[in-house]
């Protein structure tokens, strides 16, 4: 059984040995994958290529702020476990869904998307007629 | 402290916590107290499921004749969103959880409170606060889209649907506030010699139930959120027109809904846990595949949304994975099922209220369950979708499950929440009422759905009307017998006997406190030698009279 003001004191000791320049580096880290999101929503990539950057970035970002400014690097056992969890389950998520419209009838996948027929999209043949 | 025996006269306990430190309202509004906490909850709950059931019976009324009978569609469409929004969001999710847990959980890990007292509460006027805006919306337009909100529909209705959406929002986080708290609780808050292995099985369902809460609900705010944008924003998110996809709606909602379906029947199967024990005098069999079935249902439960989405347009790919991953959901709850049964076996058996309800409680979760096996072969439902099927077995296994345990729970533990006794006579009475009038509503509602009846029509052709009938009729039996406990259970609350401690000699550690307890659970911090199912010991196995009538204590 953990001793919850030993948490309260371990955070704390570890709030104060982390150094400011930590910060000021994660700060500039996050400014400049900012830019880089701007920057790829420029150049061409094919069919749902934009999202697919869009959303590992902001993933990289939110990850960097949850270990650094939120404090999850210096935390051990169970609170990195739950972290993780919680990745996996929004993998979950995101990847049942996905498999849905990857596997679809084409004509169910709204147009545009990825998936969808016939323009824009995955690059998906339509179904042979007999 | 040694729990009491029959000879002893019961005592109700004077200084406890209902009476101090204060008796007045402010100090119930602005209580940290987990005990009054968990009543206002079960206070507010019980409230709630009266209405819901007002508004089912409305229901059941309006479908007694094939054509209209008491009110037009419309409202028919109104009501049964109505019925299913209270139900769910108002009385089965927070009912056990919220209300029972929020009572026993500390009192069963020997702790003084929850770990976060302030929040505790905050979690509570979070959901009266949710209530009042969902009741807002339900009075002034209410709205005609079922308790899904399936887009598109709900983006086009003109039924006011955006309170009742802001009002489910903001009882998620009532909902996640109250998991945060009991997971904090069990890992940092057990009593000395309380290990993982001698957690009661009440809480580790419970725990169970709000790792679910804190993953699932925040999707269904997000759901909301999203529904909300597209509304304000014109993006097309769920909006086909514009590019979105209608389905995906349907994914995010069900990420949640699915396992917020575990969040009302792990809860049941706590409680189910702990009656089994208590009323058999048996330990529980297999104590560990009980307790980690409870987790393997809360993880397995994620993976199974899909089954929802069988004619929605899914894949077929996606819809025969997500088929087979919901029959595991099966495994895990047979798991309990053979393990409550294996207790039973050569038990000295008290059939008492909660025990009745027990054995409602086991045929509605085995018979539901199988139907739910069925449901989620795809072939099988494409038949039945949308049919009275579905409705019929989504009552059995997640109302009756959930309703049969929550009146177990009242009973059980009545004589610790309120230190008196309820009649066990009306309570048998009322318990064979509630579980005949349950069966008679729903066995005709799987008939119908086999036969072809839809869901959500106020009419229906001829053929299906003595079946509509005989399920009004048991509508009205499980009424009368709703009634009929909360009368008794009010009488009880003044007149009825004193209890004692321990009425039940049950072994779980929450009995051992007075009755009512302590306004700070035990007068020293306990310490365990025993696990809380234990019952190896001949004068617990055999308490003198088995099951000794409480008596008065003047």
């Amino acid at each position: 059984m953990a001793d919850p003001r030993s948490i309260a004191h371990e955070e704390h000791q570890a709030t104060h040995h982390a150094h400011g320049m930590r910060y000021v580096v994660v700060w500039i880290v996050l400014l400049v994958l900012t830019v880089v999101t701007y920057a790829a929503s420029r150049v061409h990539l094919p069919g749902g290529w934009h999202v697919a950057v869009a959303l590992l970035i902001a993933i990289a970002k939110g990850a960097l702020v949850a270990l650094f400014f939120m404090h999850l690097w210096d935390q051990r056992g169970a609170n990195r476990l739950i972290f993780v969890t919680s990745l996996a389950f929004v993998a979950l998520l995101i990847g049942l869904t996905i498999l849905d419209n990857a596997t679809r009838f084409p004509l169910a996948n709204p147009p545009g998307s990825a998936g969808a027929l016939p323009w824009g999209g995955a690059d998906r043949d339509p179904p042979k007629l007999p | 402290m040694s729990p009491s025996h029959a000879s002893d006269v019961p005592v109700y306990n004077p200084r406890n916590y209902l009476n101090s430190p204060a008796t007045g309202l402010k100090s119930w509004l602005l209580t940290q107290d987990h005990k009054r906490i968990g009543v206002m909850f079960l206070v507010a709950a019980s409230v709630f499921f009266a209405v819901g059931g007002l508004f089912a019976m409305l229901i059941r009324i309006e479908l007694l004749t094939p054509g209209p009978t008491i009110m037009d569609a419309m409202t028919y469409n109104r009501l049964f969103t109505l019925h299913g929004v209270v139900m769910i969001f108002l009385f089965m999710i927070p009912a056990i959880p919220s209300g029972f847990g929020n009572f026993l959980v500390p009192l069963m890990l020997g702790a003084k409170d929850v770990a976060f007292p302030k929040l505790n509460l905050l979690s509570f006027y979070l959901y009266m606060l949710g209530a009042v805006v969902a009741l807002y919306g339900m009075v002034h337009g209410g709205a005609d889209t079922g308790w899904t909100f399936y887009t598109p529909y709900s983006t086009t209705t003109v039924t006011k649907v955006v309170p009742i959406l802001l009002g489910a929002f903001i009882l998620g986080f009532s909902s996640i506030l109250t998991g945060l708290n009991f997971i904090v609780t069990t890992h940092t808050m057990r009593a000395p010699g309380i290990g993982w292995n001698r957690v009661p099985l009440f809480v580790w369902s419970i725990y169970a139930t709000s790792i679910i809460q804190i993953l699932a609900t925040p999707v269904l705010g997000m759901t909301l959120l999203l529904v909300a944008v597209e509304n304000a924003f014109g993006w097309g998110i769920f909006d086909p027109a514009r590019g979105g996809d209608p389905v995906l709606f349907q994914h995010f909602f069900w990420f949640y809904s699915h396992p917020a379906v575990y969040i009302m029947v792990l809860p049941a199967m706590a409680v189910i846990s702990e009656v089994v024990c208590a009323f058999s005098r048996k330990n529980i069999f297999g104590y560990k595949a009980v307790a980690y079935s409870s987790l393997g249902i809360a993880f397995v439960g994620f993976f199974t949304w899909g089954h929802h989405l069988f004619v929605s347009g899914q894949s077929a790919f996606d819809a025969g994975v997500f088929g087979i991953l919901s029959m595991f959901v099966g495994i895990f709850t047979a798991i309990k099922v053979f393990n409550w049964t294996a207790t039973l076996y050569q038990g000295s058996i008290a059939f008492k209220t909660p025990f009745a309800y027990f054995v409602g409680f086991l045929f509605f979760l085995v018979f539901g369950g199988m139907t739910g096996v069925a449901v989620a072969t795809v072939s099988l439902d494409v038949h039945w979708h949308d049919t009275y099927f579905v409705v019929a077995h989504f009552h059995f296994i997640m109302v009756g499950a959930t309703v049969m345990a929550f009146l177990a729970a009242l009973h059980y533990w009545f004589p610790k929440i309120t230190g008196r006794m309820y009649p066990e006579g009306w309570g048998l009475v009322g318990a064979v009422m509630v579980i005949l009038g349950f069966n008679f509503t729903f066995i005709p509602q799987f008939l119908l759905g086999n036969e072809g009846m839809p869901r959500r029509y106020f009419s229906y052709p001829e053929r299906f009307w003595a079946l509509n009938v005989a399920s009004t009729a048991g509508a009205s039996v499980l009424a009368m017998g709703l009634v009929i406990v909360l009368v008794y259970l009010l009488v009880a609350l003044k007149w009825g006997p004193i209890a004692g401690p321990n009425p039940w000699h049950s072994r779980g550690y929450e009995w051992d406190t007075a009755s009512p307890p302590l306004p700070e659970n035990f007068e020293e911090t306990p310490v365990y030698t025993r696990g809380p199912h234990e019952y190896d010991e001949e004068s617990y196995a055999n308490p003198p009279p088995v099951a000794p009538e409480p008596k008065h204590a003047s």
